[in-house]
């Protein structure tokens, strides 16, 4: 195998490693998504404060996936 | 009007779906060359009074302010001067919903003091990255373009010379009205490599008809031995026998039909590949190569070699590969449109922090009130230091949760329309959705942010008590 293909092969099986990270932020996600419909089905009045408080958390949940997003991009486009 | 309409839509549908059937027939789709920075116009385009070229995702955001001003324009005109005088209609009702709505969403999360400066941060992001994300549902954009041709120029500092690089990239053909296409069905492949193909085919079949021949005269050889031993079968000479008899006879059999029917065989394969790209219409393998080595060293001072910027119609450009340089690209996918709105919305958070705490709002980060005080003093340091480390992660998650999802986005398009080119369309409904959420989320957080920076952690209900007041 020459070389070139050597490096594509290097990065595509790199990049493809790189967002198992997200399979934990999506974990996450489900969890505290579930965990507000929940309480909101529960407790309908207090729908606004929880929903906020979800978007929060879904959000700094979806940072973790995020940065394995950052470090496969970067594997795919700027490592040459 | 609407009466005319009625029932008849479901026809419109109709002519789309056929319309859509018949374009994708005629002209194939392609997959374009995705790159992740906002592509550089040709030269010459350069943005007016900055020596500074266009990029084809700057062009979509100078678009989108465009958009935004005429939208502007046209609600501050449709708006009634008089509180009693009903709104003339139409399109302006969706502005009132829009703002009517948002503003009470936005209430119950940040309403206090500074609802007006967050609710005006949260619309204006709110607008400007739905506008900026719905723009990949327009057609024309990303597939609309330059054609220019995929070639570069590398230099090489240990030999001292420029090497012509070709990459990926697809035929040129001139269709309808003399538009230059790309076409789908013909990726590039260089007459080098196209030269190459050809010499191992022929190395291929010289091969297969010397283990043709060699078959044939261990055959041979093998049928003698038994002839001559009547099954006498000692495996030691039939051994020695074998490897001499099968020499002698290799080389009568190399000239033997069989043994040309398989050097036949691996060139015919070879010529139906070529043929099959010839059928779709493709012209690799059939145009001469001017070079034989697509790596060759290519010497700027000779110019003998190919032109990196052949004019389309022209023969030359039959020799590189080419790929559309879209004018319009969504800049949602380009990282410095995110950033940019990631930074306004960080410098914001810091600035109504500020305003609402003064020179109170740092003891957030550096908190070193109870370090002495208290036993556990050192924990609020750290706590402190870990926000200001938090601030600053919040610009990479802003502006990279947006890339991410409308970059791929984008290529979940490319993809669909691709593969079905006929009925894409479920794809950019979901499309049309991940627009409205990842807009919503971003104007979201700026406000819910917002709103934290303008509470105070250690006075919270005299903090409280003096706004309800």
């Amino acid at each position: 195998m020459d070389p070139q293909s050597t490096i594509i092969l290097g990065k595509a099986i790199g990049a493809g490693l790189a967002m198992i990270g997200a399979a934990g932020g999506g974990i996450g996600i489900g969890l505290s998504v579930g965990g507000a419909v929940q309480a909101m089905g529960r407790n309908p009045d207090h729908t606004a404060t929880i929903q906020t408080n979800m978007i929060l958390g879904v959000a700094f949940a979806e940072a973790v996936a995020i940065y394995a997003l950052v470090v496969s991009l970067i594997i795919l486009f700027v490592l040459s | 009007m609407n009466s005319f309409w009625n029932g008849k839509r479901r026809f419109v549908a109709l002519l789309m779906f056929l319309a859509g059937v018949f374009v994708a027939l005629r002209v194939p789709p392609v997959i374009p060359f995705i790159q992740l920075p906002g592509e550089k116009f040709p030269e010459g385009f350069n943005i007016p009074f900055v020596d500074i070229r266009w990029t084809n995702t700057m062009v979509g955001s100078v678009i989108v302010w465009i958009v935004l001003l005429l939208f502007a324009i046209y609600v501050t005109r449709r708006r009634p001067k008089d509180g009693n005088e009903a709104p003339p209609g139409g399109f302006y009702y969706l502005f009132e919903v829009l703002f009517e709505g948002l503003m009470g969403f936005v209430g119950r999360i940040a309403g206090g003091r500074h609802f007006r400066l967050i609710f005006n941060m949260f619309m204006t992001i709110f607008l400007v990255v739905l506008m900026a994300n719905w723009m990949e549902l327009v057609p024309g954009v990303d597939t609309i373009g330059f054609i220019h041709p995929h070639v570069k120029e590398k230099y090489d500092a240990e030999k001292d010379e420029y090497k012509l690089v070709t990459t990926d990239g697809y035929e040129i053909y001139q269709g309808f009205l003399g538009i230059s296409y790309v076409n789908g069905q013909c990726d590039w492949i260089s007459p080098a490599d196209e030269a190459a193909a050809d010499q191992a085919a022929l190395a291929n079949a010289e091969q297969a008809r010397l283990a043709a021949a060699q078959g044939l005269a261990v055959q041979a050889a093998y049928a003698r031995y038994k002839a001559e031993h009547n099954g006498h079968g000692d495996d030691a000479a039939q051994e020695g026998g074998d490897g001499h008899g099968a020499d002698d006879h290799a080389e009568e059999a190399v000239e033997s039909d069989e043994a040309a029917a398989a050097y036949d065989e691996v060139l015919a394969a070879r010529e139906a590949e070529k043929q099959a790209r010839r059928d779709r219409s493709c012209y690799t393998g059939v145009a001469p190569a001017p070079w034989q080595d697509g790596y060759e060293p290519y010497d700027k001072t000779k110019a003998k070699d190919i032109s990196l910027h052949p004019d389309p119609r022209s023969d030359a450009a039959k020799l590189v590969p080419w790929v559309v340089l879209p004018f319009v690209r969504v800049p949602s996918t380009d990282l410095n449109m995110t950033l940019t709105i990631a930074l306004i919305s960080f410098v914001m958070i810091q600035f109504i922090g500020f305003k609402a705490l003064g020179i109170g709002y740092l003891t957030k980060f550096f908190n070193f009130g109870t370090l002495f005080k208290s036993p556990l003093g050192g924990i609020d340091v750290a706590v402190g230091l870990l926000e200001l480390i938090g601030d600053f992660a919040k610009i990479l998650s802003f502006s990279f949760r947006l890339l991410g999802n409308i970059f791929a986005g984008s290529i979940l398009l490319f993809v669909m329309s691709f593969l079905v080119p006929i009925l894409p369309w479920p794809f950019f409904i979901l499309e049309f959705f991940v627009g409205v959420i990842q807009a919503l989320v971003f104007a979201l957080l700026t406000a819910i942010f917002m709103n934290l920076a303008t509470i105070s952690h250690h006075h919270d209900d005299d903090h409280d008590q003096a706004e309800a007041h």
